[in-house]
């Protein structure tokens, strides 16, 4: 993994509830393979259809909220999702996506529409939508976090490191 | 610069001394649970090592008490993976009937003051009523402590609660759970931990301090912890727990917020239809007619809570119409309530009594539908659309207290106006 992400915006509301929206926790019986097909529906109609491998979510706050559930992360990255650039995160979502490989930082969205190409450097610290002219610093992911993201994930990164050698 | 109990907690297992909030720690882990309902997809990320071994599986608890009992054939082939893999590993296994996760584990002496422990269920945060720092993850989360005994945390901040006073007769620490919920709202604790303090929870039993720290999940806290006292260490002492390494926060600890509730004025609260942090005080909705009692879950069906309920109704009649069902937290609690003759009061009232498990907590076992327009108060702690299985019904959620008094009228009733709802637990 790279560590910085180029890619469309695919901007989201507040409070996305990613066990009604992305996980097949209220469409049981479907795999995820489905409901990549069908994500965010009922918030943002054709989403998933108009949605292109390599897009970055951008979301307000509470991202991921209510959802234990790691298939929603499965979902996501069955959809192409590169990262997810969101004002906060549901907790549990949150180590959900980077066990997965999949990169999540907190940034201020203020001003990013959809389909804004954005830049994420991740190792930086840094979201930038040139043609906004927005260049916002975060703080960086913690290393540590950066290892497991690096490795695609803490299973792949627990085989290759078992003993947790982060950094 | 002074530390909080998790800063402690999780620094000590990080192998240092206190860690920082928003730092990311490596830390080992006490003990690790994975129930039935997050089985499938723990096992299939273990599936995916190969035949690594797990040495840590051992300290690891097995829990069949969603699917309890299985309500289909996938449900039960997910028991019987978990029966072989608890065999091959020696994983510690509760079967159907034994209880939910977050009443065995501490019963079965698994966890203990200053532990880390994690689980696939985000109201782990229960065993911050024994000084543990306790949380929720997924099955990656658990399967790398299995392999490994160590998991990766970013260590939260901490809000601190201060209770003062003590809560009235017929004020139970659910009530001040909803409170708090109604004043943060959902998720309004997201990441973080909650801190309880102060001369209320000192008064408190031990299951009410569970129900406290229980509900910090629908604040969306990482963990809730509470300090340490001769209760706690008596309990632990019963249940066979290993020797308490009590935790208690710097007086200079920083917090991300302070929180200061006075208990003794608070009146019951009940969440209305649908929104766990839509909150008011049960003498604002009293009256509203119920068909459907439930009593029990991991946040309300401890001893405390049927004795509760058994004040409530001994000698007497739920009300015409009413349905109530009373799910014992463990195979424990179900015994010592039937020992004190608690079964009998119930069941003679007119509630049928289940067997232990998570029971009719949320529309997993089929148990309870409510029809439409069906009003359904219960102990639980989530009242989402749908929960029971039929969105055009509504779940109201209140203390085992505010519960019971409602089955015995018919309506939402504040327990403090009825005989016995003002029992308090001996202590
Ligand atoms: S009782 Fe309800 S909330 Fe508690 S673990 Fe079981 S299903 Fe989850």
């Amino acid at each position: 993994m790279t560590t910085v992400i180029c890619g469309r915006a695919r901007v989201l509301g507040a409070d996305i509830n990613t066990d009604v929206n992305c996980s097949s926790k209220y469409m049981p019986g479907k795999d995820a393979a489905f409901v990549a097909t069908c994500a965010f529906e009922q918030i943002a109609p054709g989403f998933a259809q108009a949605f292109k491998k390599g897009d970055v979510i951008v979301a307000g706050k509470h991202f991921g909220i209510n959802s234990s559930r790691e298939q929603a992360v499965h979902v996501m990255r069955l959809m192409g999702v590169s990262g997810i650039v969101a004002v906060s995160f549901g907790r549990q979502f949150f180590r959900n996506a980077i066990n997965n490989g999949l990169p999540v930082i907190e940034c201020d969205i203020d001003g990013i529409a959809d389909k804004d190409a954005i830049e994420v450097d991740l190792a930086a610290g840094r979201v930038s939508v040139a043609a906004r002219g927005i260049v916002r610093s975060v703080p960086p992911l913690p290393p540590e976090i950066q290892a497991i993201l690096a490795a695609s994930g803490l299973i792949p990164f627990l085989q290759k490191h078992p003993d947790w050698k982060l950094v | 610069m002074g530390s909080t109990i998790a800063e402690k907690i999780l620094g000590a297992h990080a192998g240092g001394t206190a860690a920082r909030a928003g730092e990311v720690v490596v830390a080992s882990v006490d003990f690790a649970m994975v129930h039935d309902a997050r089985a499938a997809n723990a096992l299939e990320v273990i599936g995916k090592f190969g035949a690594r071994s797990l040495p840590f599986a051992a300290k690891t608890a097995f829990v069949l008490d969603h699917y309890s009992p299985p309500p289909n054939a996938e449900a039960a082939n997910t028991h019987t993976a978990m029966r072989e893999f608890a065999e091959r590993h020696g994983t510690v296994l509760y079967d159907v009937g034994d209880g939910i996760c977050h009443q065995v584990l501490p019963e079965g002496g698994h966890l203990t003051c200053g532990d880390l422990v994690a689980g696939t269920d985000t109201h782990c945060t229960t065993y911050g009523a024994f000084n543990a720092f306790g949380t929720g993850v997924e099955g990656t989360d658990v399967s790398a402590v299995m392999m490994t005994g160590r998991l990766w945390f970013r260590v939260p901040e901490t809000i601190q609660v201060e209770l003062r006073g003590e809560l009235q007769p017929g004020v139970w620490a659910k009530d001040v759970t909803l409170h708090m919920l109604g004043r943060l709202g959902a998720e309004g604790a997201n990441y973080r931990v909650l801190e309880y303090g102060g001369s209320a929870v000192g008064a408190m039993a031990i299951d009410d301090r569970m129900t406290l720290c229980n509900h910090a999940a629908e604040l969306g806290a990482k963990a809730a912890i509470l300090e340490a006292d001769a209760k706690t260490f008596a309990w632990l002492k019963a249940h066979g727990a290993r020797e308490p390494r009590p935790v208690k926060a710097d007086a200079d600890a920083i917090y991300a917020q302070r929180i200061d509730i006075d208990a003794s004025q608070l009146p019951p609260q009940v969440a209305r239809r649908h929104q766990i942090d839509d909150v008011v005080g049960v003498p604002e909705v009293k009256g509203r007619k119920i068909n459907i009692a439930l009593i029990g879950t991991c946040t309300n069906g401890r001893l405390d809570d049927i004795r509760q309920a058994a004040a409530i109704l001994k000698g007497r009649r739920i009300a015409k119409g009413v349905r109530m069902i009373v799910t014992p937290a463990s195979r424990q609690v179900y015994l010592a309530a039937a020992r004190e003759g608690l079964i009998e009061a119930l069941t003679m009232a007119g509630a049928s009594v289940e067997a232990a498990g998570c029971g009719t907590c949320v529309n997993i076992t089929g148990h309870l539908i409510s029809g439409d327009n069906e009003v359904v108060i219960s102990s639980a702690n989530r009242n989402f659309k749908g929960r029971l299985g039929n969105s055009s019904s509504e779940i109201w959620i209140g203390s085992a207290a505010t519960v019971a008094a409602s089955a015995l009228t018919g309506s939402i009733t504040d327990p403090r106006d009825v005989e016995g709802g003002q029992w308090r637990a001996v202590v």
